[in-house]
């Protein structure tokens, strides 16, 4: 007997639940045409999407790429360019049909040899290779039929291959050998194909007329479902001064932009002819402590640091006040979230936190918050962070130098640091699994001694992996949460809040992740 | 004149070859991860871990020195890190934007420069001289991207004039080109048009005191030939100097304004590649943007030697 997984009847059963959209006909463009130039707040530093991992190449690549299987509104994985996805009973193969009829953007019509040309390559440059660690191999038995066979049983193994963090975009067979970083045209099946990328200023996208939406969907969903091409044009402007991207919002020379300023929201949102538009959940704001390091290799110490601290303090001051409290690793509208350990958050009591010093044998040891400037969010709440430490007692000192050597001093030295500020963003929005590989190594941002893991979160997370029910990696998760929160293993203070503005003659434009231009339409 | 040029362009090398080497220690030294830089924020460390071992950033320093040099040799400077593509064609993409917005901002600098600058020393102690040196000063003063903010605000958000920002190339679009280079240019310009407008002021006094002026005017010259033929001329070596700082300046020193503007120039290029650890970018883009300033200050010599036959260049 075979399983079907996770078909888009799947989705619409969940649909019918009351989700999304319920009993919703066929999208159809409420008009077509219309150039958008969005305000894209960073530079990109490539299209090619299966070498990159960063927000900004998605934010246009996801426009102009397809994959077998991608996430739907909810982050459930969903199907693409598969119309079926079958597992055996064995768990050991996976075949997929491919939906007939899609056409790259070259006017190649897709077929399985350029499933497997893509995987190839992703296999042998793609960013996340480890995702296809436990494939064995991949054939295609037809014109329209993908198999993956797996070396063992991995039952996240769906959850990881709909990935959007660095996405397994199909691509034509004739690009499986281009080095990374290198495939500069990119071609994809998607709603969008590009015209010009000028580095530094803007990429500009048409829409493709030989698209054919997924007619298994009735409307958009996350980054799949039924897409249509609304607008002529899609200019993606890089402009990275926010006062600039608001001008151009209010001008109308951008009709859409990203990462508003919070002073500037007052004056926006009294703007009829502007419609702002909060994305909550960007980003979990986070410090990992250094538990190789004195003062904070005693627990005791880390326990104190925690129970000092205000979030609300350090998220007012690192999101200019555009936040929420949240307890660990997921974001509240996730179905993985849970408030495993929330005992320990926003405690704000200096006399537990002086008591858990008295406890540690604390005598004014430094402890050095590392942070950078690059990313304000990041300083500033090392600055909160160092203000109330001080007042329990605690010797707190900033070493402050800029992103890329905060990373590496975090990842290649012991001494001279004891938290490291950064923030999480789209592995929580893919999930715990994402998530919590920051919590284990090769990639334990708290440096375990010896580099060798904690035990109990070790086995949580090989719980999280290996356990056959989603229920039963779900309760793994939570545990291991709720041990990573009580052994201080990271400090999640909040999420912040993205705001996203369109002119208001724009229809069709959800905050996401990423921008989604399908399915998005101009007025006149 | 020949010789001149020969001269100056053979005592170049070895300073491009000081810059380069200079270059390649300075980037190298600063620590922080290209690696780190190019996976973006929320990268894993698998995903960092890879785009080293794709990029051969694993490689000893010593062994990246020598492919670099081997491959400058053959005119390779090799593929920038974050775009992935030559360094000689991302740089050759950006350099005519940045040429042609400098030539646009030095031409203003000239005009409002040189001419507040002479009009306030023939006014000199008058309202006209001290309005052209407050000018100066607010221009000097004033940093250029919050003059470029204000000039967004007044001429593109309330007046609705010219565009917020873009880039249209010259050759594609000239209207368009001017449109949104306007604003840049005078951001820039103004600044530099306060210091051009200060050296000249001073010179033109200086000048307009000597021997040969007073004589002229005591040969009853009209008062323009005096200042143009005579005065002017005179004054225009410390000026062409100042000059040829300036154009070094708007070479090397637009980024801000690109930034703001969202103009794909070199400046922009150069500081996003150190600030991502783009080493073959750095190096690369930097001996061609000092092969060029080296090249101004050929010009500049040149000049001399034009407007001041005096000048022996034969020691």
């Amino acid at each position: 007997m075979r399983r079907h997984y996770l078909t888009p009847f799947t989705l619409l059963a969940a649909l019918a639940l009351g989700t999304q959209t319920a009993a919703a006909e066929t999208f159809k463009c409420p008009s077509t045409g219309g150039n958008f130039v969005f305000g894209q707040e960073a530079n990109i530093n490539t299209l090619d999407q299966m070498t990159s991992s960063t927000i900004s190449t998605r934010n246009i690549a996801m426009n102009i790429y397809e994959s077998l299987m991608t996430r739907d509104e909810n982050n459930r994985p969903i199907l693409e360019l598969a119309e079926s996805m079958t597992e055996a009973p064995d768990r050991l193969t996976y075949t997929f049909k491919l939906r007939q009829g899609v056409v790259f953007h070259n006017g190649k019509p897709m077929t399985s040899a350029d499933v497997v040309a893509s995987f190839d390559r992703y296999a042998k440059v793609g960013n996340q290779r480890s995702t296809l660690d436990n494939v064995d191999r991949w054939t295609a038995p037809d014109p329209f039929t993908f198999v993956m066979h797996m070396k063992k049983v991995q039952p996240t193994f769906i959850e990881a291959l709909s990935s959007f963090s660095v996405p397994i975009v199909i691509i034509p067979a004739e690009n499986r050998d281009v080095p990374s970083m290198q495939l500069t045209n990119p071609i994809g099946t998607g709603p969008f194909q590009l015209v010009e990328a000028i580095p530094g200023s803007s990429v500009k996208l048409k829409r493709y007329d030989g698209y054919k939406p997924n007619t298994t969907f009735e409307q958009r969903t996350g980054f799949g479902g039924y897409k249509q091409a609304c607008l002529d044009t899609v200019t993606f402007r890089i402009v990275t001064e926010p006062g600039a991207r608001v001008a151009g919002l209010k001008t109308g020379e951008l009709h859409g932009v990203e990462d508003l300023p919070t002073k500037s929201l007052p004056d926006l949102k009294k703007d009829s002819a502007i419609t702002v538009l909060p994305l909550n959940n960007w980003w979990i704001q986070t410090a990992s402590p250094n538990v190789s390091n004195a003062p904070t290799d005693n627990l005791m110490v880390r326990k104190a640091i925690q129970a000092a601290l205000d979030m609300d303090e350090i998220m007012d001051a690192a999101s200019d006040g555009n936040y929420r409290l949240n307890v660990g690793f997921q974001y509240p509208n996730q179905p993985s979230y849970t408030d495993a350990g929330k005992e320990t958050y926003n405690l704000r009591d200096a006399a537990l936190a002086k008591k858990y010093l008295g406890q540690a044998g604390y005598k004014g040891e430094p402890v050095i918050l590392l942070t950078n400037k690059d990313y304000p969010p990041m300083y500033n709440s090392a600055l909160v962070m160092q203000q109330q430490l001080q007042a329990v007692g605690i010797n707190a000192q900033m070493k402050v130098v800029d992103w890329p050597t905060s990373v590496q001093m975090m990842q290649n030295t012991v001494e001279g640091w004891n938290f490291h500020f950064t923030g999480w963003g789209t592995q929580p929005a893919l999930g715990a699994l994402a998530t919590m590989q920051f919590l284990v190594q090769p990639g334990a941002t708290y440096k375990p001694k010896d580099g060798k893991d904690d035990p109990d979160m070790l086995a949580a997370w090989t719980d999280m992996n290996t356990l056959p029910t989603a229920e039963g990696r779900q309760a793994a998760f939570a545990a291991m949460q709720k041990l990573a929160l009580e052994r201080v293993y990271a400090l999640p203070f909040g999420s912040f809040t993205k705001v996203q503005g369109v002119r208001s003659n724009i229809s069709g434009f959800v905050p996401f992740r990423i921008p989604r231009l399908a399915n998005v339409a101009m007025k006149n | 004149m020949t010789t001149l040029i020969v001269r100056r362009l053979l005592s170049a090398l070895p300073i491009m070859l000081i810059v380069s080497l200079i270059t390649f220690a300075m980037i190298h030294l600063i620590p922080g991860d290209p690696a780190v830089a190019i996976a973006g924020l929320s990268a894993t460390r698998e995903q960092v871990e890879n785009i080293r071992r794709d990029l051969g950033l694993d490689q000893p320093l010593m062994s990246q020195l020598w492919h670099w040099y081997a491959n400058l040799l053959q005119g390779d400077l090799g593929r920038s890190l974050l775009l992935g593509q030559p360094v000689v064609k991302a740089t050759m993409d950006r350099l005519p934007v940045t040429l042609a917005l400098s030539a646009y901002a030095l031409i203003l600098t000239l005009a409002i420069g040189l001419t507040s600058g002479i009009v306030a020393a023939l006014r000199q102690n008058t309202w006209i001289d001290q309005a052209a040196m407050v000018f100066a000063m607010i221009g000097i003063s004033l940093p250029n991207f919050y003059l470029g903010l204000l000039m967004i605000i007044l001429f593109a958000v309330e007046l609705r004039w010219l565009p917020t920002g873009g880039y249209i190339p010259l050759m594609q679009d000239p209207i368009g080109w001017l449109a949104t280079s306007t604003m840049p240019a005078f951001s820039l310009a103004l600044l530099l048009a306060g210091l051009l407008a200060r050296i000249t002021r001073s010179t033109m006094l200086e000048v307009l005191r000597q021997d040969y002026i007073r004589t002229a005017r005591a040969k009853g010259l009209p008062n323009r030939q005096v200042v143009m033929k005579h005065a002017l001329a005179n004054a225009m070596i410390p000026i062409v100097t100042v000059v040829g700082i300036i154009v070094s300046l708007l070479i090397s020193g637009s980024v801000v304004t690109e930034t703001l503007f969202s103009i794909p120039g070199i400046g922009q290029l150069l500081t996003q590649a150190v600030l991502n650890r783009d080493y073959p970018m750095v190096q690369g883009g930097l001996l061609i943007t000092t092969g060029l300033l080296v090249l101004v200050n050929i010009g500049v010599d040149v000049c001399y030697a034009l407007l001041d036959p005096r000048v022996r260049y034969d020691g």
